[in-house]
């Protein structure tokens, strides 16, 4: 391990274990506010699922000795980059590519986040992005901080990526249409980008590990799920999420249902389907919105035979990202819960 | 006649009401589903989400249909109506900034205080504007005003939240809807209506006094004073509840009133029942067209209201011309 004093200066932001990130369970949990909570504890506690099982909310029982080996496999990937004075200055300037960067790159090497970076709904990493400056995507931020590199999403500030890229500013864009097999080559893309290769394909080929291992658990039985979020918008076709409750080896009843993307779904198909788990958000802040009703709903709440509840880690599936294992994991762990594997009789 | 053919009319559209919806149920299923019994998941969406829907369009229909014929008999102006004259905008507002603002906490019980109030204010604003100065055009041009000021003031609000939903949200506060409205909805705007019913009944006889003038009326026994306060109590409380839960609906109490009187003896007080019953009717049918017009995506229940609405309040202006200028 390199000891050079502006080595361990420009690391003390990241040097384990506070700020790596963590994904341990104790923090992660699915910590199922509002109605989650209620549904939780009563959709959970009482064991109403027909297979059994001590139902916990959703918590995932398993996997925190697989999250050991993430955290020394981050681990082991720091203590291996090289010096970073050397390498280029990134601007990140979508909460996606936020996460990336803050995984990947030298703490010397982030000139700023984007302010969506802290927002715990939206990035997995909030916490971490904490320390550095952030930005709100306007060129002139960019101009003040001469960044050697800006990446962004294809998604967002179309105005300020091209007057950016006339203006010769090397600009970065990443694809918004994820799913959980493009996220190992985001990785990599974007270690190749800052020069932080070898810390790239240690995390992208763990993640790589870990989703074959999560998709090995797969098997025949794949209860109807169904993710639905604020004023009843479900995630189907085409979704990072949708592509989760695939992995995970459940149905998305939405994408069953014909819909793509991100649609309202009238909450009568939902309950005349009666799928086996509704995936409900939390609300994305404190400042209440009649959005968040919909996950309240009696209607919702009087399905007997669904398990309703958040059961994925906030902000877990809101990027790709590494993380994005976590949701999978979460998930598989739910469906082993309600519908067994074991061979048919 | 006209009651029990107009009640026959709110029967029937809520039980069409109740079998419009995405979900394909046949009518054996729904009305077994209604009444308990047959399959679980017919059961939750006719009681659960059926149900309180058809009940909030018909009273939310009863409240705006009564209160425009009593402000119609009380301001002895044809166009009042609780929409034109600001009130159910108020009354969003008044929600909205007490709600959105988390005063009161995520709670329901948030809206219908706020929508309240604001009803309130805004009827009191009124009442004094039209004290002052009783020409039919200054209480429009105030309404309209306050319309404004009050719409401005909700969107504000809704695009100052953090909440990134809240900004969407100005559709439901500025145009209604009857969405997803669950059974805590109608227990929550009822029996704040039906009060608010009870009130703006017990001013039928002053309303007809007050067709001869004020001071006939007085000079008949009326108290102006206490007339007005049951009109102001009754309209917040009936049309505050239901914006609280639904959102600004507008133009149901211009249109029935005008509709239903050519079939009464045009006194102000034989015009209440009909017009409650016609606003239930006219609400239950718009709110059955919001979801079968386009089948994929909704409509704001708001939206159609207006459309039959605006033409015709065109066509009172245009009526009236000579009375208002």
């Amino acid at each position: 391990m390199r000891t050079s004093p502006a080595d361990r200066k420009g690391r003390s932001f990241i040097t384990p274990p506070s700020v790596l990130p963590d994904f341990s369970p104790a923090r992660r949990v699915i910590a199922p506010s509002f109605a989650a909570r209620d549904l939780a504890t009563r959709w959970g506690g009482e064991g109403r699922n027909e297979t059994g099982g001590s139902a916990q909310g959703g918590r995932p029982p398993r996997g925190r000795r697989r999250k050991a080996l993430v955290l020394v496999a981050f681990a082991s990937a720091i203590s291996t980059t090289s010096y970073a004075a050397d390498l280029p200055r990134v601007m990140s300037m979508n909460v996606c590519t936020d996460q990336l960067v803050l995984l990947l790159a030298e703490p010397s090497q982030i000139a700023s986040l984007s302010d969506l970076s802290l927002d715990p709904s939206l990035s997995f990493l909030h916490e971490e992005a904490a320390p550095y400056p952030k930005n709100s995507g306007r060129a002139e931020e960019v101009f003040l901080s001469k960044p050697d590199l800006v990446v962004t999403g294809t998604f967002s500030l179309h105005n300020t990526t091209s007057l950016l890229e006339a203006l010769d500013f090397a600009v970065e864009e990443f694809a918004y249409d994820q799913s959980v097999d493009t996220i190992a080559g985001e990785i990599r893309r974007m270690g190749a980008l800052i020069g932080q290769d070898a810390k790239a394909e240690q995390i992208a080929s763990a993640y790589e590990r870990d989703l074959a291992d999560l998709r090995a658990r797969q098997c025949s039985t794949k209860p109807a799920a169904i993710a639905y979020e604020q004023n009843g918008v479900v995630l189907s076709e085409g979704t990072l999420a949708d592509s989760v409750i695939e992995a995970a080896g459940l149905t998305n009843l939405a994408t069953e249902l014909g819909y793509s993307a991100m649609t309202p779904l009238p909450l009568e198909q939902l309950v005349s389907h009666e799928p086996d788990i509704v995936i409900v958000s939390e609300p994305m802040t404190d400042a209440p919105a009649l959005a968040d009703q919909i996950a309240q709903h009696p209607a919702l709440r009087s399905l007997e035979s669904s398990r309703i509840g958040a059961f994925v880690p906030r902000g877990a599936w809101a990027c790709g990202g590494p993380f994005v294992i976590e949701a999978v994991r979460a998930l598989t762990a739910l469906r082993e819960e309600i519908a067994s594997c074991a061979p048919a009789r | 006649m006209l009651n029990p053919i107009l009640g026959l009319a709110c029967l029937l559209l809520t039980a069409a009401s109740l079998l419009v919806g995405p979900a394909d149920l046949d009518l054996a299923s729904s009305i077994a589903g209604l009444f308990a019994g047959g399959d679980a998941a017919a059961m939750i969406i006719m009681q659960e989400i059926r149900l309180p829907r058809a009940l909030l369009a018909l009273t939310i229909g009863i409240s705006l249909g009564l209160a425009g014929a009593v402000l119609q008999g009380l301001l002895r102006n044809p166009l009042a109506e609780p929409g034109l004259i600001g009130v159910t905008s108020s009354a969003s507002f008044g929600a909205v900034a007490i709600f959105y603002t988390g005063l009161a906490g995520a709670s329901l019980y948030a809206l219908p205080a706020g929508a309240l109030a604001g009803a309130a204010v805004s009827v009191l604003l009124l009442l004094a504007i039209a004290a002052r100065n009783g020409a039919t055009l200054t209480l429009i041009l105030a309404g309209v005003a306050l319309t404004s000021l009050t719409g401005a003031l909700t969107s504000l609000v809704l695009n100052l939240s953090p909440n990134p939903f809240a900004s969407y949200e100005i559709i439901f506060w500025l145009l209604g809807s009857l969405r997803d409205r669950s059974m805590s909805h109608v227990w929550l705007a009822l029996p704040l209506m039906a009060l608010g019913w009870v009130l703006l009944g017990a001013s039928a006889r002053a309303l007809d006094a007050l067709s001869l003038g004020e001071e006939a009326a007085s000079s008949l026994g009326i108290r102006l004073s206490a007339t007005r306060l049951l009109v102001v109590l009754g309209t917040a409380l009936s049309v505050g509840a239901g914006t609280a839960v639904a959102g600004a609906i507008g133009f149901i109490g211009l249109v029935v009133p005008h509709l239903v009187r050519p079939f009464t003896d045009r006194l102000p007080s034989s015009l209440l029942v009909p017009s409650a019953l016609g606003g239930g009717a006219l609400l239950l049918a718009a709110d059955i067209a919001a979801r079968i017009v386009v089948p994929t995506r909704e409509l704001n229940v708001g939206v159609l209201t207006a459309l039959i609405g605006a033409p015709f309040f065109l066509w009172l202006v245009v009526r009236a011309r000579r009375e208002l200028f």
